[in-house]
């Protein structure tokens, strides 16, 4: 590949990361918002100052060859290069700064707690006046239009939890509980990602971020408490059958059943999530057998072993089972 | 003589020093305060006054150290000659400078106090 379709791969590359669910520069929070002009207003700036340096550089080396006083020679240098800089960072930490507390504030109503795993997110969330937490994983569900406060917390190694689209990252750190909060403002399906490197499958750690309107969060939040239905198809039956015989609720959960593991996700409603694995798989039925069958190959280092054992209708019927919990 | 004041750092130095130590005092006391008070009040007091301090003392230094550069007399800033003035000139021309980034050094530290009012 030559060095100018290497370059073109490289800008377009660049480009395409400028959108979507995961960008920073495409903002659904008021948060974000407010960070993404902030980058455009450094990024107009810094290219202000290198466009006004190199014209400088430019003009003295090429087109004034006469020699300068030394005082004009110390009018720019002390001007430009002291003075001028000094302002402008005062000018650019001043905007940033004067953000700071707004973005900081305490959320209003609904509080969401989220747990750092090996690889994936533990999360519960407490409605306002609550005091039974409504669990979940690997999926964050938040109301658009009012600030919710998000309290963070790991299990064994660090992780970092950020949603681009709707806001800053903060650090989820074993034995402290930290904080921030998020206001989105456009309903949508995003994606978050774990931003400090954690282990083998740090980059498989993700999640589907979903913004709705606050009526339809507050009724996705009432079946999200609600325990899962009973399957009705003869192969979800089945599948529920496997689920039991195979031990898998030592480790998960599906609330209404005698599942009540706690080493693993919660999976009262998986198939009701956008995605499967900690964001890395679509919820579809033909993933999840492949997921079940060797977790390992998917996620390095993943604690779940694998069912390979388990013949294909068998995993099948699981997976449907699976994926019918909405 | 090991102690000639036309030989020794320490004055050069004395506003970088004084910058480092506010830097100290700022952090200590925006998590003493938070972590045993619990309020952001009493740091923001606390760094106001260290911030009056620290300025009052740079500027002290650096007028200090501008009297020994001495520009005003030669409007000279080549001071490469193995000599006591130069020497001399040398040292209060650093000086200066170095106070001048120390103001500004203490003032970008204590600025997120003005408008970070909470712990959280």
């Amino acid at each position: 590949m030559t060095v100018r379709a290497a370059s073109a791969l490289l800008l377009v590359s660049g480009l395409s990361a400028c959108s979507g669910p995961q960008s920073v520069l495409d903002p659904a929070g008021r948060d974000a918002q407010v960070l993404a002009s902030l980058f455009w207003v450094m990024f107009t700036g810094a290219v202000i100052l290198w466009l006004a340096m190199n014209g400088i550089f430019l003009t003295v080396t090429r087109f004034i060859k006469r020699e300068m006083s030394e005082r004009k020679a110390e009018t720019l240098i002390i001007g430009g290069g002291i003075v001028f800089p000094t302002v402008v960072l005062a000018g650019l930490l001043t905007y940033a700064l004067a953000e700071m507390p707004r973005q900081r504030e305490r959320g209003e109503g609904l509080t969401v707690r989220v747990v750092g795993e090996s690889w994936w997110w533990r999360v519960e969330y407490l409605p306002d006046g609550s005091s039974e937490p409504v669990v979940s994983a690997n999926e964050i569900r938040l109301p658009a239009g009012s600030r919710s406060e998000i309290e963070l917390a790991a299990n064994g190694v660090i992780h970092a939890f950020w949603i681009p689209a709707l806001g800053g990252k903060t650090d989820m750190i074993p034995g402290r509980t930290t904080r921030m909060s998020l206001e989105p403002v456009t309903p949508g399906t995003y994606r978050g990602q774990c931003t400090e490197f954690c282990g083998e499958s740090h980059a498989m750690m993700a999640f589907g971020a979903v913004v709705m309107e606050p009526e339809s969060f507050d009724a996705w939040l009432r079946k999200e408490a609600a325990p899962a239905d009973p399957p009705e198809s003869p192969e979800a039956i089945r599948g529920r059958e496997v689920f039991v015989t195979e031990g898998c609720g030592a480790c998960h959960t599906i609330r209404g059943t005698q599942a009540q593991g706690r080493v693993g996700p919660d999976l009262t409603h998986l198939g009701g999530r956008t995605t499967l694995a900690a964001g890395i798989l679509p919820m579809e039925t033909d993933e999840l057998v492949r997921w079940i069958r060797d977790p390992e190959s998917i996620k390095p280092g993943a604690r779940m072993p694998g069912y390979d054992h388990l013949d294909d209708a068998r995993l099948r019927a699981l997976a449907t089972y699976l994926e019918g919990l909405t | 003589m090991l102690w000639n004041r036309n030989r020794t750092l320490w004055p050069m130095i004395a506003a970088p020093i004084v910058w480092a130590v506010h830097f100290c005092l700022t952090y200590w006391l925006g998590a003493s305060s938070c972590a045993h008070l619990g309020s952001a009040t009493p740091a923001r007091i606390g760094i106001a006054i260290v911030t009056a301090i620290a300025l009052g003392l740079i500027v002290f230094l650096g007028w200090r150290a501008w009297l020994r550069w001495d520009y005003r007399s030669d409007q000279d800033y080549v001071h490469d000659g193995p000599t006591t003035e130069d020497r001399r000139n040398f040292l209060g021309h650093a000086g200066w400078l170095l106070a001048m980034v120390s103001a500004i050094g203490v003032i970008f530290v204590a600025l997120p106090a003005v408008f970070i009012r909470s712990c959280i």
